[in-house]
């Protein structure tokens, strides 16, 4: 009984790896086959020549290498920003004590609800009015501000789970309110921040909509929009389209691999608070 | 080593912002038109008129330069330009697909009004009709530019195999045609219920309505009986094995897909779809027809004709040499000799008068004389409603593709968007 439950769990196991993985696989095979008729003729078999060449049309044509960059500049710049700023914030709202911080804290992390095409015309307007449109900066400044929500919500439940007296004993030390972040909260922080990165991270690497929206020349350009250069209304080079699209989502998936024990540790804390 | 990471993150961020806002530098004396466009990367369009765009920057080198903008998603494209033009913010110069949602636009004072330009002469240049198809309260705030006819494309290869010798000229034939298609093997039609518009089979709807309404069917109220009959027809174009089973939530490329494989006899679409097949499918491009839709209802020999991309440029109400400077873009773009460049590179049809004779393309001489022969021509639904209402048409296309809605039930729910 116990080997027949245990042979279940496995088959289970194995049919959920297998629709996880199969986009994957799918998209890795399509991106080596000859041509669109191929996808429609034999859309799950195996490409009947694989065409490397997919692979450079793609680096080539999308101008791959550069929009990886710029890519690359705004992610990671993103992801800096983003941490800076709601880490100083959830340590003001989970170890200060002040009147309303409940409500901030809710008015933040509703945020996290609103849909992205709500905030067009706003960050639209806005980064106009900077004089920031077509560049990479408003890219990093909207991206940052947009994951601050989330990135607030998992930071203070995962400050809420720090020791008190950790702090009350630097203070004791005559640690200040500044030390009191950046020696105790931030270090104890590294799991938390790096969960509030990853998902800011990975946002930042996938957008489109808010891309196209505030940039317009190629010295801006993100590898999400230089795929889009693929179609057009009536056509799409779908072969070279899915290999720009396995060599761009490479790194989203290095990131998660590093940091994925510390994203599921980041995402529990303060589940079960003594 | 936090205090470098640090020192580099703020450096990377620096230089963001100061090596890439290039966006807003002016240049005095030269007038720089900005024109974000869709002809880009994979546009059949793309080459012809880029090389146009650099020759008119040469003639007028030091006084004025477009500068394109590749946006290379149509969607998003059309997602930006409402924004834009919601902030109040208009690009110099752009195009845009002219229906009721972006007869909304007229409204705006920052879009330029051609009304003036086009009396004085340049209206000439135009078809007869596509002007006034633009005009609206007196006003042309979008120059008519690539127009489109949607006929049914079909297989006579495939005909041939099947036994059938002709064409279906009516909704009879097209179901004795279909099953001796059915029964040597392809598919009769190619359809679909997905992408924004579910495309093919909301142009298959087009051309029923005017076989059933005849030229007057949009004015008619929605839910009327014309409205009901083209769903029945629509229905039993996905019932009975007359399409393919991945019609349902497919996209363009799945309906495409089985017409380019020579699997399915009968398709949909525009000119622009000519470079596609030729160059991936040169057997059925060579076996390919075009002509109306069989005619359901009273009315035969109809066709889906409809302005497809519109030009537009901002007022520059304080800035007339700037607004002088798009019109003369605009009229550049507009030169018979020019736009029969772009005809013959891409296939594509335009609004302006130009000699066509240039154009060696036999398939896109089907398409002109396809245009030349209908009885009639009406605009295909999404030119007419609003783009809810066509969002919707794929929805409860669907359903009623899976025997969840009677066609009644498919035009009203079309009807309760559209009345809200």
């Amino acid at each position: 009984m116990k080997a027949l439950l245990n042979t279940l769990k496995w088959i289970i196991l194995i049919f959920f790896l297998f629709v996880a993985l199969y986009p994957l696989i799918w998209l890795l095979l399509a991106s080596f086959k000859t041509n669109n008729l191929e996808l429609q003729q034999n859309p799950f078999g195996f490409p009947e020549k694989w065409m490397f060449v997919n692979y450079y049309t793609a680096i080539v044509k999308a101008k791959l290498p550069a929009l990886f960059i710029h890519s690359i500049i705004v992610a990671f710049s993103a992801v800096f920003v983003n941490l800076l700023v709601a880490s100083m914030t959830s340590f003001v709202i989970s170890r200060e004590e002040f009147k309303g911080k409940n409500v901030l804290l809710t008015v933040l992390a509703a945020g996290i609800l609103l849909p992205i095409i709500s905030f067009m015309v706003p960050y639209f307007t806005i980064i106009q009015k900077m004089r920031l449109y077509d560049s990479l900066l408003a890219l990093i400044l909207v991206y940052s501000a947009i994951n601050i929500p989330i990135s607030v919500f998992l930071l203070t439940s995962f400050m809420d789970s720090i020791p008190r007296e950790l702090e009350e004993a630097a203070t004791i030390d005559g640690a200040s309110f500044v030390q009191r972040f950046t020696k105790i909260i931030v270090p104890l922080s590294q799991t938390g921040l790096a969960t509030a990165g990853t998902f800011c991270f990975i946002y930042s690497w996938n957008e489109f909509i808010m891309a196209l929206l505030l940039t317009s020349s190629e010295s801006s350009r993100t590898l999400q929009l230089g795929i889009r250069f693929f179609t057009s209304q009536f056509v799409t080079n779908y072969t070279a389209m899915y290999a720009a699209i396995v060599i761009t989502i490479v790194p989203s998936i290095i990131v998660y691999f590093i940091f994925h024990n510390k994203i599921i540790s980041g995402l529990t804390a303060g589940a079960v608070k003594g | 080593m936090r205090k470098i990471t640090f020192l580099v993150l703020s450096l990377t961020l620096l230089a963001a912002g100061t090596l890439f806002a290039n966006g807003q530098q002016d240049k005095e004396k030269e007038i720089v038109l900005k024109w974000p466009s869709i002809w880009v990367g994979e546009d059949s369009k793309a080459g012809a008129v880029a090389e146009l765009v650099d020759q008119f920057n040469a003639d007028n080198a030091g006084k004025i330069r477009v500068e394109v903008e590749a946006q290379p998603d149509y969607d998003g494209y059309e997602q930006k330009i409402r924004t834009s033009i919601a902030a109040g913010i208009v690009p110099d110069i752009f195009t845009m697909k002219l229906n009721p949602t972006t007869k909304a636009y007229y409204e705006s004072p920052l879009l330029m009004d051609f009304s003036k330009e086009l009396n004085g002469g340049w209206g000439k240049d135009f078809n007869a009709g596509t002007v006034a198809q633009a005009t609206v309260d007196g006003m042309v705030k979008s120059l008519p530019y690539e127009v489109a006819i949607t006929p049914v494309w079909y297989n006579m290869d495939l005909f041939k195999k099947a036994g059938v010798s002709k064409y279906p000229q009516t909704y009879a034939e097209f179901l004795d045609a279909a099953a001796k298609l059915k029964a040597a093997g392809f598919i009769p039609t190619s359809q679909m219920t997905g992408g924004s518009n579910a495309w093919t089979s909301m142009l298959w709807y087009s051309h029923f309505l005017a076989s059933f309404g005849g030229p007057d069917v949009y004015a008619n109220p929605f839910g009327t009986d014309a409205y009901v009959k083209a769903a029945e027809v629509l229905l039993a174009m996905y019932s009975d094995g007359n399409t393919s089973i991945d019609a349902i939530g497919g996209d363009a490329g799945v309906s495409g897909g089985h017409y380019l494989a020579g699997e399915s006899a009968m398709f949909i679409n525009g000119p622009w779809y000519i470079g596609r097949v030729k160059s991936e499918a040169p057997a059925v491009y060579s076996a390919t027809e075009v002509g109306p839709a069989p005619a359901a209802g009273n009315n035969k020999g109809a066709m889906v004709g409809f302005l497809q991309t519109n030009f537009a440029a901002a007022a520059n109400a304080d800035d007339p040499e700037k607004a002088a400077a798009a019109v003369k873009f605009i009229k550049w773009m507009t030169k018979s000799e020019n736009v029969a460049k772009i005809s013959a590179a891409s296939g594509a049809m335009f609004a302006v008068k130009y000699d066509s004779s240039s154009i060696t393309d036999e398939l896109m001489g089907k398409f002109i004389n396809a245009s030349n022969d209908a009885s009639f021509t009406i605009p295909h639904l999404e030119g007419v409603v609003t783009s809810d209402v066509i969002t919707e048409f794929g929805q409860a296309l669907g359903k009623m593709a899976l025997g969840e809605a009677t066609p009644e039930e498919f035009v009203e729910m079309l009807k309760k968007v559209q009345d809200q």
